[in-house]
């Protein structure tokens, strides 16, 4: 190469902060032969899955409650959304992983796929075949990308502190606004039930020079809830792993991968009357990582700084008129990147407020109509000045229940956007309960949707990439699919669910270099994902022991169908999209005991945009055991977790070596 | 690129004739397997052109292709990987030397130089713990040269002397600023400081710097023609304004091409006409009598007798990578199609006409050929 070209590239290293050059990476790619898939191992897994269901005989006093949560109007997330799907992460899980990053725990439980840049790196997630800015991520009810970006950082967010973490699939613009293409990962603040005061600590030491410490507070009176929490993670990431790219494949020590995560979060909320309250929220991270070096590269002492804090404060009042909510937010999203020849910040401010009106008539219809501001201003290294911009949007959802198994809902939202002019995005859902006996319970589902995204600011303002005239993305979203439910009185509760989906996204922008060899932007003109996700979930109780167990395989196909100018990527799966995926998940308890098990296979994905470099598939297996013991009114529990039992050698991001087996022990006091 | 000087192409044309008249066939697409095995060393034991690729900057996905000459054969991509149990070559491939029966890859980003058995491509040493290595060049089967830029926050760059038998650092030269490429002529090492305007003079021999030979901004490529004048490429010093948000014209020096003449040291300097494009990519053909390089957008060929700059476009293409075939004159062009996937090799006849073209590796930045 030339060394003028080098310089070039050179400069736009040094202009570039790492997530931005990461998000080039992330491209488009390339020719349709079917991976062979193991299907013996999916197989295997859902007959595990079922297998564990079947000898199920005996009470469970939570499975009429849990059928009729399912049932009759839903999550809250799901009110607004029939005939799409919508999962809750377990919350034992949760509880037993909460050191972890919402990376971690949604890459080990859901179909999402996670690119991680190592294990100290950037994650960023590819959902139903889309890319990073086309996930939205909500933090109740509020979309948190930073306008630079327009992308969230999933290894920067924890899951100490979280109350819920819930997965819509599939397009939901109308509901969520811009960005959400792919789906929408929705988080919620904890909520504070039962009376008085309550603790919670944790201590936890694990291989690899990794430490965990959390605590929280929190007290229900009559009038007011309060909750306070802090984390902190120290990780050494000092694993072995071997070398692949050195002379002689040596086994080497990680070096360059030292994490310190750190943050709190604080949660008020005050009854004014019976109809009226007022919720306070913070939320801040902060993330010191060195940023672990591709294997055989040289590291350049690439370190990265991220600070959020998120403030919001929401207001509620019932009235004749329906539940009026207010919600307004401050975020703030500081990034430092440096390496031996760059420093680069990006410093990004968001005001939003939203106000909405929900109606509902009993539980055949509800009707929210609801207007979201968004302000952004952002300083950026890279940009020529500073940057602002204004959003808005209005939006009106509707849900309708004509007779008792049909349910119907019709969404609308339009944005506004400075010098965009998007188009307006509709959903239209149904679920048709069309069978139903004691025992089965058929529903047939589907949905069409549409969704757009505006460009980030990075895509628009950076200096000598960003292309000001960049189209925003426009997506059509079909999908259908099958629910059955199967209830054995107490004891068994298995749900069954499969869909099938087909989008189209035209104008997808995509970071790719010029002909220069600067990364700049582009739109590429229509770009297909269809697949099939199948979910079983299985509770069963038989005596004092209670099984659980949830299998779910994807299949996901992600390709351009058009293209504006001659290229040859034109019908091939994308970069980092697995066609399969497969999880697999069991918790067994009796009494004090509780095993926990999950299983997560990854198929092959490639890792250009010509189908010849991929990545191995892999299968990751965690195990878990948990002793609660009872200390008076309080619990103390004990966890011993091994992380990859099985010691696979894997890689999520081409050459970016992953942890071997490791070791956690974890104590966990709780006062109720 | 990555030239071999007149001896070694001589002597390795030599070599290789011997083994490659005997075999014409290929078998399946995956395997250069000649026909008669005993004749020849390894699958690359023929003539064709290695090619160079890159890869994208931060992984180690840079790699080397060959394509036989012989009738019928289609490019081999990855054939380091494929020697070595699928072993990635490393971070940003910058250049590939062969001498005798060895190859010596330079990985930039990977701090190293790959050594394997050039016919075989199978890995039988590395150099390591280099700091950003970016040309390699064998005096003999005992001595080597490597540039180091070392790092871009303002240190001096330099070259190591590497001791072939045990791929170890001898001693480093200081040179000038981000050195490029070397080339050993008459005893002497000339390197091309690109971060400066001049080229430096190392006596094989002692390994000591015997003179500095002003140029013009950014001299970044060399060749040697059949007079054993040394060329020098300049590409030019580009300067952005104060924000870095464009290319300030006013600062920004033009390239040139420059012909030193060993024993005078003497220098003649042809300065392009505009600033506004950088010349790159200076190779030589086999006879050593015409120079190719790529300006403002366009291939140019230049006789080495020439008093002024050239201003015959043979291709009318820029690449990211250019090769000339010593043997019959043949121009390769590599083009990066912007390294979110493989590189595309155009063939052209040495009347610029296109023959044919073929996917290599990401980013094809040069041609060896063999």
């Amino acid at each position: 190469m030339l060394p003028g070209k080098k310089l070039h590239g050179l400069r736009f290293m040094r202009l570039l902060p790492l997530p931005f050059y990461l998000i080039a990476c992330f491209g488009i790619k390339a020719t349709g032969y079917v991976v062979l898939f193991s299907f013996r191992k999916f197989f295997a897994l859902a007959a595990c899955s079922f297998g564990l269901a079947v000898p199920a005989v005996a009470q469970q006093d939570s499975t009429a409650h849990q059928l009729r949560t399912v049932e009759v109007f839903g999550k809250p997330a799901e009110v607004y959304a029939a005939g799409s799907r919508v999962s809750t992460v377990d919350s034992s899980y949760l509880s037993t992983y909460a050191s972890s990053s919402l990376a971690d725990a949604l890459q080990a439980r859901t179909p999402i796929y996670f690119k991680t840049y190592g294990v100290s790196g950037l994650s960023s997630v590819a959902f139903r075949g889309t890319s990073a800015t086309q996930t939205a991520v909500l933090w109740n009810g509020l979309n948190i990308a930073p306008a630079t970006l327009g992308q969230t950082d999933f290894s920067t967010l924890p899951v100490s502190g979280i109350g819920e973490v819930a997965v819509q699939y599939g397009s939901a613009a109308a509901t969520y606004g811009s960005g959400a293409i792919g789906g929408a990962v929705l988080l919620s603040s904890p909520e504070y039930k039962g009376k008085g005061f309550g603790a919670d600590l944790q201590q936890e030491a694990g291989s690899f020079g990794r430490y965990f410490s959390s605590g929280s507070l929190h007290y229900s009176g009559a009038k007011l809830e309060v909750g306070a929490s802090a984390y902190l993670r120290l990780a050494e990431n000092d694993f072995t792993y071997r070398d692949l790219s050195r002379f002689r494949t040596p086994e080497v020590k990680q070096e360059h991968a030292a994490q310190q995560l750190r943050g709190f979060t604080q949660d008020l909320t005050y009854h004014l009357s019976s109809k009226t309250n007022v919720a306070l929220h913070t939320w801040y991270t902060y993330a010191d990582r060195e940023l672990q070096p591709a294997m055989g590269s040289a590291y350049n002492n690439a370190k990265q700084l991220d600070e959020n804090l998120r403030l919001m404060t929401t207001f509620g009042h019932s009235s004749r008129w329906g539940q009026t909510d207010i919600k307004a937010a401050y975020f703030k999203d500081y990034l430092h990147y440096t390496d031996n020849s760059t420093n680069s910040v990006a410093d990004v401010q968001t005001y939003q407020l939203q106000a909405e009106q929900t109606y509902t008539q009993g539980q055949n219809w509800s009707l929210r109509g609801g207007i979201n501001l968004q302000h952004f201003v952002a300083e950026n290294d890279g940009y020529a000045g500073q940057q602002d911009e204004n959003r808005a949007s209005v939006f009106a959802l509707f849900r309708y229940n004509p007779v008792e198994p049909l349910a119907l809902s019709l969404n609308f939202r339009q944005a506004f956007v400075e010098n965009y002019d998007p188009l307006p995005t509709p959903a239209l859902g149904f679920n048709w309960k069309f069978y139903n006996n004691n025992r089965h319970q058929l529903s047939l589902k589907g949905n069409v949707s549409g969704s757009y995204r505006v460009p980030t600011l990075n895509d628009r303002f950076w200096i000598g990439a960003g292309n000001p005239n960049l189209k925003p993305e426009q997506g059509w979203s079909y999908e259908g699919g099958l629910r059955h439910l199967l209830v054995l009185g107490n004891t068994l509760l298995l749900e069954t669910e499969a869909t099938a989906y087909h989008m189209f996204v035209d104008d997808w922008i995509q970071w790719a270099p010029d002909y220069t060899g600067n990364w700049r932007p582009t739109n590429l003109q229509k770009v297909r994902s269809q697949g099939i996700e199948l979910s079983s979930t299985a509770t069963a109780t038989v005596g004092d022991v209670k099984l659980s167990g949830t299998a779910g395989y994807t299949y996901t196909s992600s390709e351009q169908v058009a293209v504006y100018e001659g290229t040859g990527d034109k019908g091939k799966q994308l970069m980092y999209v697995p066609l399969h995926k497969a999880t697999f998940s069991t918790e067994a308890s009796y009494r004090g005991w509780s095993v926990l098990g999950n299983l997560n296979y990854t198929g092959l994905r490639y890792t250009s945009n010509s189908e010849t470099t991929s990545l191995d598939d892999f299968l990751l297996l965690q195990l878990a055991l948990n002793k609660k013991l009872q200390i008076r009114q309080n619990t103390l529990i004990l966890t011993l977790r091994s992380d990859n039992v099985t010691n696979t050698e894997y890689q999520t991001m081409a050459y970016r070596a992953m942890p071997p087996r490791g070791y956690t022990f974890s104590l966990r006091f709780i006062i109720p | 690129m990555r030239k071999l000087n007149f001896f070694r192409s001589f002597f390795l044309a030599a070599t290789l004739i011997t083994s490659s008249v005997a075999f014409t066939s290929c078998d399946d697409e995956n395997d250069v397997e000649p026909v008669i095995e005993n004749e020849v060393r390894g699958p690359y034991d023929q003539e064709g052109v290695f090619i160079i690729n890159e890869g994208n900057w931060g992984t180690p996905n840079g790699s080397i292709s060959f394509l036989s000459d012989s009738a019928g054969h289609q490019v081999q991509n990855g054939i380091f990987s494929n020697a070595n149990a699928g072993r990635p070559l490393g971070d940003v491939i910058q250049d590939m030397e062969l001498y005798d029966s060895l190859a010596y890859i330079v990985a930039n980003n990977s701090n190293k130089i790959e050594v394997v058995n050039a016919y075989t491509f199978e890995s039988v040493g590395v150099v390591e713990n280099l700091q950003l290595p970016r040309h390699f060049v064998a005096l003999n089967n005992e001595k080597g040269y490597v540039t180091e830029t070392v790092d871009y926050a303002g240190s001096q760059g330099r070259v190591s002397v590497i001791d072939l038998n045990n791929y170890t650092v001898t001693e480093t030269i200081e040179v000038g600023m981000e050195p490029e490429q070397l080339l050993v002529a008459g005893g002497k090492l000339y390197v091309a400081n690109s971060g400066d305007n001049n080229v430096t003079v190392i006596n094989t021999a002692t390994d000591a710097v015997e003179s500095t030979i002003t140029v013009s901004d950014a001299p970044t490529e060399l060749a040697l023609d059949r007079d054993n004048n040394i060329w020098v490429l300049s590409a030019g010093r580009i300067t952005y304004n104060d924000d870095w948000t464009a290319i300030d014209y006013d600062q920004t020096t033009a390239g040139a091409l420059s012909k030193i003449t060993p024993g005078t040291q003497n220098v003649q300097t042809y300065t392009f006409g505009s600033n506004q494009s950088q010349p790159g990519n200076l190779t030589i053909n086999g006879n050593g009598d015409k120079l190719y390089f790529n300006y403002d957008g366009g291939t140019y060929v230049q006789d080495v007798s020439a008093t002024s700059l050239s201003n015959t476009v043979i291709i009318d293409h820029s690449f990211y990578g250019l090769g000339v075939d010593p043997d019959n004159g043949y121009i390769y062009g590599g083009d990066s199609n912007g390294f979110a996937g493989e590189g595309t090799v155009h063939v052209y006849q040495p009347d610029g006409t296109k023959v044919t073209e073929f996917r290599a590796g990401i980013g094809p930045n040069g041609f060896v050929f063999n």
